[in-house]
């Protein structure tokens, strides 16, 4: 990182405070629009996270803070405003609207009100917690059950002559996550989707505040399990920021393949269920049977299916021998060649693109406004891959070509986006293995100690887009805060976008096609 | 004896019928590198449902609680309308290719009013759906059983596979595109691909099981045993009134068995076809659906004036 390249971005700033890869900067209330919508609108930064800390007990004050990455330096900009003897704060969601749904997370779980906000309204809780108790506050204990409240949840309404309603979920007929979405059809074209969320909302971030470190670390795990490597290593990442607790080289390695591995089993589901919900049953079966495969490879390298337990404050915990690499070798250009096989008969079958083309299409207008992450947002044109932007690992001395990008939008752009990820996962993994260094796979250790008073924010590209932790500490070194932000945080409100104008039939491929996590988007 | 040549059309549909889904269902397994449940598995999956307490809305009228017993007695009717092994039986009253194709419709009929009954949005959209595939594969299924009873000169199923279209072999082209057409109504008709899938668990995409989710126990046996029924019916229908070859001409112990060993055979080689289509190929765009209908059409259509024309 250079830190006149990260101060340029902050002209007016004079008092930029450096802690390790992230500037941060207070600023005034008033002046927080022009910054943030500064760097948002002139200097087109990624906005990474909105959130807020609770400063009471130390300062008598609420923190926000408004994340931004540096894309190239591996650097975060962070200005923050603190609320003092106030609960209101300037609302951007005018000038970004991307800041929609943060700050209607900050307002349900903060108790503090975004001044201008369009809509307002509670996000995550439902009708039954009451409208008064806000509890990522520190008055509020993580074990306390509050009184069952009766709210109401008003839908949109769409009226007119033939349109009616058709509710779905929260339970679906699959073996999938609970979620209502709310269609408000004309015969079988879609007029509205709502998605309404929140069912699976555990309290992780207030958990976070409570546990030991090691069990922190396994409920990063858990946060959406189809990403727990993902997912822990973010967290890590930015435990190590603050400890100083660095991973050895071998280690780097290791977690870019652990981490590739999978992004491997994930898109071979991924593309298995795309076409499986077309009813192409052949490349449905085989989806499933490629992504099997990978997650046996992780069983056999962790002891688990999820790579649960490997990622650890300062290295993993398991190595992969020699005789483990050859026999991964091997396996890896099996996959390869079945894959291939597959996605060759799968791509001549022209009912199968029949049915993907032009299917759910995201105009990039609306995917850059809601900032839309990962395959979605690659599938519109947006170049942003958190591998290359922030190289993270080994991502720096281990190349995964370029971004692949689409511009169609459709189903099919998604579906081809993680057909080339696979080619480029299945490389990088090669390549790192090839490169593999000799040496730990652990730091040294050394007690870990986090600086105190300090953020950090850890970014890796999950399978889906990018996963975000930003942790905060207190004056004696304890981590007060951490938040998590899933990409699918960010790429359910595109969903309705996508649905718009379908038919009915088709909402299950679109739904597929994004694939995002219920339970990482509830938290 | 006659009397029990009828005895055996009568249960030979819902004897044979759960057979034909349960190796359609193997062969689909085998093109998936799967295993594949046993081909007996739909009877034991009826057998399992018969057991089984059943759950009614309280908003569910006689409609919702009596359509099962009418789709299911259509389906029994039909089976005995038609040639299955043999064509020297006689059928003047249900025999007729009329009132086969309207004994379903009335079948359709209540059970896409079974699916608005209870007023959940699923059985709603699928009611919908299938009225539309119904009324647009009516015109295809009249017009593919006119081509054939327009060359035999005769409504009369029977008759015609005993006249047997194709054992004069110049009206070998009419009687094919006649087939086809008659081919693309059984696979709407019975709810498979490209029009349904009968595989899926969403609610989103169903057709014939969106109509049916509110069914349990009994109910659902009936009218899943049913939708096996209506495929062997139409599966014996395309053998026999455009490849009757092997149908018992005469009562002799020779004939039935070969009229017997035929059909079974025959309607083996439409499994074999359906469950090839349903492994190569994606559902169709629900729009899309009317296009194929309206070509089941037309070929049946081509085949009337070509075999008038010869």
């Amino acid at each position: 990182m250079n830190q006149q390249n990260v101060q340029q971005h902050l002209p007016k700033e004079k008092n930029i405070k450096f802690c390790d890869n992230v500037a941060m900067v207070e600023v005034s209330a008033s002046r927080i629009e022009e910054v943030v919508s500064g760097l948002y609108n002139n200097n087109h930064l990624p906005l990474k996270l909105i959130t807020a800390t609770d400063e009471n007990g130390e300062n008598e004050c609420f923190n926000m803070w408004y994340i931004f990455g540096v894309p190239k330096e591996n650097a975060f900009i962070v200005p923050y405003i603190r609320l003092q003897k106030t609960t209101e704060f300037p609302s951007l969601t005018p000038r970004i609207h991307e800041a929609w749904n943060y700050e209607r997370v900050i307002q349900t779980f903060f108790g503090l009100t975004p001044v201008g906000h369009p809509d307002p309204k509670p996000i995550l809780l439902h009708e039954n917690w009451p409208t008064d108790i806000f509890p990522l506050r520190k008055n509020f204990a993580w074990d306390t059950r509050p009184k069952e409240s009766r709210g109401t949840y008003a839908f949109q309404k769409v009226e007119g002559e033939g349109i009616y309603e058709i509710p779905v979920g929260p339970i679906h007929a699959g073996i999938i996550e609970p979620g209502h979405f709310r269609f408000s059809v004309a015969g079988e074209s879609i007029v509205l989707l709502e998605p309404r969320l929140g069912f699976t909302h555990k309290g992780s971030e207030k958990l976070f505040e409570t546990l030991s470190l090691d069990d922190k670390i396994r409920l990063s795990e858990k946060i959406s399990g189809d990403s727990s490597f993902s997912h822990s290593l973010a967290f890590c990442q930015a435990l190590e920021r603050l400890s100083g607790n660095t991973a050895p080289k071998r280690a780097e390695y290791l977690r870019l393949i652990y981490a590739e591995l999978e992004r491997l089993a994930n898109h071979f589901g991924d593309i298995g269920a795309i076409m499986l919900d077309t009813g192409f049953n052949f490349g449905g079966a085989h989806g499933a049977r490629l992504r099997e495969m990978v997650m046996r490879i992780h069983e056999r390298l962790t002891g688990s299916r999820f790579l649960r337990g490997v990622n650890t404050v300062g290295g993993i915990t398991r190595d992969i021998n020699h005789e483990e690499k050859e026999i991964l070798f091997i396996d890896l250009s099996k996959i390869l060649k079945d894959f291939s096989e597959v996605i060759g008969i799968a791509e001549n079958s022209a009912s199968l693109s029949n049915r993907l083309k032009g299917t759910g299409v995201l105009s990039a207008q609306i995917a850059k406004d809601r900032g839309v992450v990962g395959v979605a947002g690659k599938a519109v044109g947006i170049q942003h891959d958190a591998r290359i932007d922030y190289p993270y690992s080994a991502y720096n001395e281990i190349s995964i070509g370029n971004i692949p990008i689409e511009h169609g939008g459709d189903v099919y752009a998604r579906f081809r986006i993680r057909i080339e990820e696979v080619h480029a996962s299945v490389k990088a993994i090669h390549d790192a293995l090839d490169k593999l260094p000799e040496g730990n796979i652990m730091a040294s250790d050394k007690d870990i100690i986090f600086k105190k008073n300090a953020i950090a924010v850890g970014i890796v590209e999950g399978w889906r887009g990018d996963i975000v932790y930003f942790i905060a500490t207190d004056s004696n070194g304890r981590i007060k805060r951490v938040a998590p932000r899933d990409p699918s945080f960010l790429n359910w409100p595109a969903l309705g976008d996508a649905g718009f104008d379908n038919v009915v039939p088709d909402f299950p491929l679109i739904n597929k096609s994004f694939n995002l996590s219920y339970s990482g988007n509830d938290l | 004896m006659t009397i029990f040549f009828w005895i055996i059309q009568l249960i030979a549909t819902p004897a044979l019928s759960p057979l034909c889904i349960g190796i359609i269902k193997k062969i689909k397994a085998k093109f998936q590198n799967r295993q594949g449940a046993s081909i007996v598995q739909p009877y034991k999956d009826i057998w399992k449902l018969m057991h089984k307490d059943e759950v009614i809305s309280p908003d569910a009228s006689w409609i919702f609680r009596s359509a099962p017993y009418i789709i299911f007695t259509t389906t029994i009717i039909v089976g005995l309308s038609i040639p299955l092994f043999a064509s020297f039986l006689k059928n003047a009253l249900t025999g007729d290719l009329l009132v086969v194709a309207y004994t379903f419709a009335l079948g359709t009929f209540f059970l896409a009013l079974a699916g608005m009954d209870t007023g959940s949005a699923f059985g709603g959209f699928g009611s919908s759906r299938e009225a539309t595939i119904s009324a647009l594969a009516e015109g295809g299924l009249i017009l593919s059983f006119f081509a054939v009873s327009v060359i035999i000169g005769t409504t009369n199923l029977f008759t015609i596979s005993r006249a047997g279209i194709l054992l004069s072999t110049s009206f070998f082209l009419p009687a094919m595109l006649a087939f086809i057409g008659f081919f693309i109504i059984l696979l709407a008709e019975t709810g498979r691909f490209p029009f349904d899938n009968p595989a899926t668990h969403l609610e989103l995409t169903m057709i014939h099981e969106a109509m049916i989710l509110e069914y349990s126990g009994k109910k659902l046996a009936l009218i899943e045993w049913a939708a096996a029924n209506k495929f062997f019916i139409f599966a014996a229908l395309g053998v026999n009134l455009f490849f009757p070859y092997g149908i018992a001409q005469s009562a002799s112990m020779g004939a039935l068995f070969i009229g017997v060993a035929a059909l079974l055979i025959k309607i083996l080689g439409i499994c074999c076809i359906v469950a090839l289509i349903e492994s190569s190929m994606a559902k169709l765009r629900f729009f899309r659906l009317p296009d194929l209908l309206i070509i089941s059409f037309i070929l049946s259509a081509v085949a009337i004036g070509l075999s008038q024309t010869l």
